[in-house]
């Protein structure tokens, strides 16, 4: 029972058990934040990031974060890299074929704001909230995986505060 | 042969025709005409001495002036390289395809035509290649392009 304690619940003890009653949206919630699995998406040197924080020294698996290589059963963009314009449609397309709920991270100083392709480019889509909408931004050039997993776990907040039918 | 030689025999061969541009650091540069070009890729792609085996890269170039679009050329037998360049007016701009002599061309002449607007003739496949295939905003490598969501370096 130590576990459930610590959760807003209400616990009766009968003799030779309990009655638990908690709210739908607090289980459902909390069950979602602990295991996002996010989708393959990574289309420039922010990947290499990603791939070391999804590796043994930082592992991503602590969160129940594990990657999927399918939008069907990916909760979670993690758009890390540069998007083209080219590029733009496809992220599109990927973010209807996910399931709702879907959440989108922003990784690095490209989908935040276009970062170094900022000035003189023609080719690179200048953030990418202007495809999809974002939930967490994470800047840097690449950030280093303590940010990423900062941006996760504010992610992780963000979810565990939504009810159902926050679902976007 | 040396660059030199290179250079010497080169003018030699078309005098009157091709000029040496530059020296260059490893290779050196000629000139030519455009109506010239076609005929100059068969000569050297033919030549003995020479045997242009291999078509490096085709650029182009807008100096703000006009258009320039440069060949790199290279003969892998002979191990010599070199380029050429002809320069042309922003109005009707339009270059011979090589293909002919190098069928490798044909996706740098897509990408010059793309990003230029520079037309190529006898092509024969001038479809889009980089940019997205709805792109309606004109060429991109133009010193004077604009979109609305461009943004331009400020002068420091």
């Amino acid at each position: 029972m130590g576990v459930i304690k610590k959760l807003p619940v209400y616990l009766e003890h009968f003799p030779g058990g309990g009655i638990v009653a908690t709210s739908l949206d607090y289980v459902l919630s909390q069950s979602q934040a602990s295991s996002i699995w996010y989708l393959l998406f990574g289309t420039a040197c922010c990947a290499i990031e990603l791939m070391a924080t999804g590796a043994s020294r930082y592992d991503f698996d602590r969160f129940g974060m594990i990657f999927r290589a399918s939008p069907r059963q990916a909760d979670l963009i993690i758009a890390a890299g540069t998007i083209t314009k080219k590029m733009a449609p496809r992220l599109r397309l990927l973010y209807d074929q996910m399931a709702q709920p879907r959440y989108v991270i922003a990784m690095g100083g490209c989908t935040v704001k276009g970062g170094p392709f900022y000035y003189d480019s023609y080719a690179v889509e200048k953030g990418i909230d202007h495809i999809v909408p974002v939930d967490v931004y994470i800047p840097g050039c690449p950030p280093r995986p303590e940010s990423l997993l900062e941006g996760c776990l504010t992610l992780q907040k963000k979810i565990k505060k939504q009810k159902i039918g926050d679902w976007s | 042969m040396d660059k030199a030689a290179l250079t010497k025999y080169i003018l030699d061969k078309f005098a009157g025709k091709v000029d040496l541009l530059d020296t260059g650091k490893v290779e050196p540069v000629f000139r030519l005409e455009s109506d010239f070009l076609l005929e100059f890729c068969r000569a050297i792609n033919s030549d003995e001495t020479l045997h242009i085996d291999f078509l490096c890269n085709i650029a182009g170039v807008d100096t703000g002036e006009r258009f320039e679009v440069v060949y790199s050329v290279a003969s892998v037998k002979n191990r010599i390289r070199f380029d050429f360049k002809i320069a042309m007016a922003y109005e009707n701009a339009e270059v011979e395809s090589v293909q002919s002599v190098w069928p490798g061309a044909n996706w740098h002449e897509r990408e010059v035509w793309e990003l230029y607007g520079i037309n190529i003739l006898n092509h024969g496949n001038l479809t889009r290649f980089l940019l997205p295939d709805n792109w309606d905003q004109g060429y991109p490598m133009r010193k004077n392009w604009d979109a609305p969501d461009f943004v331009r370096m400020p002068e420091s």
